[in-house]
């Protein structure tokens, strides 16, 4: 029936009827590669967060013993007693008319006592010191073992990322390939549907065009 | 308009499956004529031109300087043929998806009464009114002119537009995508089975059961089953699943999907009226011969093109619940434990009180 309709004559539809197929199965393989890509870009633009547990927590860690005060305020109270008791002991000397080297030798004690308090404090700044040292080498200890963890806490990440989304990416992928291969294909087809045609066409341009001008 | 073109086509499909032409007197008492051949006529008086062309041309007598018009009229008329034979392949694809089982009934009806004139369907012949006419126009493109009762005005389908279209990934007939097809293999990827539940033929296994992850679990890791009344006092336990999470996991999944869709939206349309707007099953789906479309709220696809974004988001939506209501669903209700122990019809009231007792004694409240 399509040769009434065409035209032409039987190799005419024959081939007519490979190329409609192969037109359609070209559209169709077009049509499925627009909607894998569109797919995959949408797969790849749309990866789930994945929460990482080796996150980096290197700004949490500090020294703790960085900032450690002295405690002067002892110290001073310390002092003001010695002095305290310094004037005290004068007064009850002035009173009872000690002699002079009594107070010379209470001098001494005030400025002894002084001295030890000095001392105390020397020692405070010395230990304070010590444990800041320690403290910022822990810190730096830590902050090295975070960054280590956080590197393996990256390629945890990467690791998952690519275990849960390329299974299903690489699938898209191949079947965007297959259908790439099934246009290819198809307008294999058609060519070849068409060259079958060629002849025919000889049938209806080439006895037209020759008969008339012959 | 839509009414009656929907009606157009619903009765065309049916007409041309029914054989109801089989029963007519009138037809089969009657010759009918189908010799429209339309390359005959087209080129039937080509070759006078043709010749014209090159003796004008071979005896200098052409009207443009050099003979460039006379020239490129003749290298037009040689590469005619190939060009005519290309068009109507061309046409005959577009139309061949009027066919297809799927076929959306909101596609404009004309299409559907010229394939069936170019595939010499009984009823469009010559001799019932029709003609179809293949047509070399001066400008070098062609156009095939189909005439006849159906059709009211002529349809006319023009060369460069048809290419213009193919070339932009569009069709004069919406295609339905194959939605069951499509949604058996999106199972298969929304990551709730196992790998080893696909099949060769990438679709899941007969026994293919969702991944223990997704179930409803006790405090104590043991499975919170739901109880399913059999009859008698008896019953079974059935398994519950994480509906929330299993929501979650699917979703950028079918989102992709209809994303893909989303290449062609008047296959998007096509999905909609054929499947996915009215909320029925797959079974009502394809039992419908005659109503398989939207009815009253399908979409146009001369006024809804391109799509917005409103009815977009509504077509993800509906898409995500015709996936889970049709395919999803069947795999977690009536699921049988997998422990064995489990799966034992059991005495309702007893299992019951046991049930209850273990909530005291989980709770501290004997």
């Amino acid at each position: 029936m399509l040769g009434a309709v065409i035209g032409g004559g039987f190799s005419m539809v024959a081939g007519m009827m490979g190329q409609k197929a192969a037109k359609a199965r070209e559209k169709k393989a077009a049509h499925e590669r627009n909607r894998l890509q569109l797919k995959l870009d949408n797969l790849e633009a749309n990866r789930q967060d994945i929460i990482n547990p080796f996150q980096d927590m290197s700004a949490m860690i500090s020294n703790p013993f960085a900032n450690l005060s002295v405690a002067t305020k002892a110290a001073e109270m310390k002092i003001e007693e010695a002095d305290i008791s310094l004037a005290s002991t004068l007064d009850t000397l002035r009173a009872t008319g000690a002699s002079a080297g009594g107070a010379t030798a209470l001098a001494q004690a005030a400025l002894r006592s002084k001295k030890g308090v000095a001392a105390s404090i020397e020692m405070q700044e010395k230990q304070n010191e010590d444990k800041r040292a320690a403290g910022e080498k822990q810190k730096q200890d830590a902050l090295m073992r975070e960054g280590q963890r956080v590197q393996q806490g990256e390629a945890w990440e990467f690791g998952q990322r690519e275990q849960r989304e390329m299974q299903q990416l690489d699938r898209t992928a191949s079947l965007l390939g297959a259908s790439k291969q099934a246009e290819a294909q198809a307008q294999m087809d058609g060519t070849q549907a068409m060259t079958g045609m060629l002849g025919s066409l000889g049938g209806i341009a080439g006895s037209a065009f020759g008969s008339t001008s012959s | 308009m839509e009414n009656k073109n929907l009606f157009q086509n619903l009765y065309l499909k049916q007409f041309n499956e029914s054989n109801a032409i089989a029963y007519s007197k009138d037809f089969i008492a009657n010759t009918s004529d189908y010799n429209f051949q339309l390359l005959d006529n087209a080129y039937r008086n080509a070759g006078k031109v043709y010749a014209q062309i090159k003796i004008a041309i071979e005896t200098g007598k052409c009207q443009s300087e050099h003979c460039s018009m006379e020239l490129a009229q003749l290298k037009q008329l040689e590469d005619a043929p190939q060009a005519s034979l290309d068009f109507l392949a061309s046409i005959m694809a577009e139309l061949g998806v009027t066919e297809e089982s799927t076929f959306d009934p909101n596609n404009n009806y004309r299409y559907s009464v010229a394939n069936s004139l170019m595939n010499g369907r009984p009823g469009f012949s010559k001799t019932d009114g029709y003609e179809a006419y293949l047509n070399l126009l001066p400008e070098g493109s062609q156009e095939v002119v189909f005439m006849g009762p159906a059709f009211g005005s002529p349809l006319i389908i023009n060369s460069s537009a048809l290419n213009a279209l193919n070339d932009s990934g569009t069709s004069l007939v919406a295609s339905t995508p194959e939605i069951n097809k499509d949604m058996l293999r999106l199972l298969t990827e929304v990551g709730l089975f196992a790998p080893d539940m696909v099949g060769e033929n990438e679709e899941l296994t007969p026994n293919a059961k969702i991944s223990d992850e997704f179930t409803l679990k006790n405090l104590d890791g043991t499975y919170d089953y739901e109880i399913v009344e059999l009859g008698n006092g008896k019953g079974r336990n059935m398994l519950q699943f994480d509906m929330d999470k299993i929501a979650k996991k699917i979703t950028p999944f079918v989102n992709a999907e209809v994303a893909g869709l989303m290449s062609s939206e008047q296959s998007v349309i096509a999905a909609w009226n054929v499947y996915i707007s009215q909320d029925t099953s797959v079974e009502e789906d394809d039992q419908m011969a005659q109503n398989a479309n939207a009815g009253a709220d399908s979409w146009s696809y001369e006024k809804d093109l391109p799509l917005k974004q409103s009815k977009k988001v509504l077509f993800e939506k509906k898409y995500n619940e015709y996936f889970i209501n049709n395919y999803l669903k069947q795999f977690v209700t009536d699921q049988m434990p997998t422990v064995k122990e489990d799966a034992a019809v059991f005495d309702i009231e007893e299992a019951k009180k046991a049930k209850a007792q273990k909530f005291l004694k989980d709770n501290n409240l004997n």
